[in-house]
């Protein structure tokens, strides 16, 4: 069971509104945009983190491509950086699995 | 290695681990050079090949700030002071006026010993750097249902 809330203060535009049973001011695809407690736009945190975990793969593969070529990379060093870049690939699948979960929940309560 | 990235230790404890990796990588060179010129009796300084050791310092370590390593060479490659061993061989090209031969003074077992040594530390950072990844993988379990 939930508990009813009172208080949705703390919460994003979004989600209060939801949890105020009016219709969503936003269309469903800004939500991303919607602004965090520390004033940091979620869409562009999520965008950040897309572009490190691809930066990661692009080192990866860049160290591969030199060590074949025959630039003296360190083995363990290749393998580290891709062991790093499939970790954080892992962590951007969760954080996408979470708010596609997140979603999917939100629309089950407008319905 | 990376700090231009916004994420970093994803796998615990695994920068500083290959940074050891690589300094004992150094130390496998090493003694594999020291192994192929067990027998050299003249290089290009003068005088038979001196054996080399690899001295770890304590750059391997973590930085005080937080948890990235400090990336600095966390070894040092010394020359063993131990004086060349003279074997009475007359008619060799390096022979001195007395028929003695100077051959650096490298002992096999010692150099075996050492590489043993040096393949287990090794294997050690590997397992660090393995539990790390099992470690980061449950953590990220902590989000599935």
């Amino acid at each position: 069971m939930i508990a009813p809330i009172d208080n949705t203060a703390g919460l994003s535009p979004a989600l209060a509104a939801v949890l105020a049973e009016r219709p969503l001011a936003v269309p469903p695809a800004s939500v991303s945009q919607a602004a965090g407690p520390s004033g940091t736009a979620f869409g562009s945190m999520l965008g950040d983190l897309i572009k490190d975990v691809d930066a990661r793969q692009t080192q990866a593969a860049d160290s591969f491509s030199g060590m074949l070529q025959g630039k003296e990379v360190p083995l363990h060093q290749v393998m580290l950086q891709a062991e790093e870049a499939s970790v954080s690939f892992q962590l951007m699948l969760e954080v996408r699995n979470k708010l596609m979960d997140g979603y999917q929940e939100l629309m089950r309560m407008h319905q | 290695m990376n700090p231009t990235s916004s994420i970093s230790g994803l796998i615990p404890g695994a920068r500083l681990a290959g940074l050891a990796l690589t300094a004992e990588q150094t130390r496998i060179e090493v003694i594999g050079q020291n192994i192929a010129n067990a027998r050299t009796t003249r290089t290009s300084a003068g005088g038979p090949y001196q054996r080399q050791q690899v001295r770890f310092l304590d750059a391997i370590r973590m930085s005080q700030s937080g948890s990235n390593p400090v990336a600095a060479p966390g070894w040092q490659v010394v020359k063993d002071p131990r004086p060349p061993v003279m074997v009475h061989q007359e008619g060799h090209p390096d022979a001195d006026a007395t028929g003695m031969v100077a051959y650096p003074a490298i002992n096999i077992h010692e150099e075996m010993a050492d590489l043993m040594i040096a393949n287990r530390a090794y294997e050690a950072n590997l397992s660090v750097i393995r539990n790390g990844r099992a470690l980061a993988q449950q953590a990220l379990s902590i989000g599935r249902r």
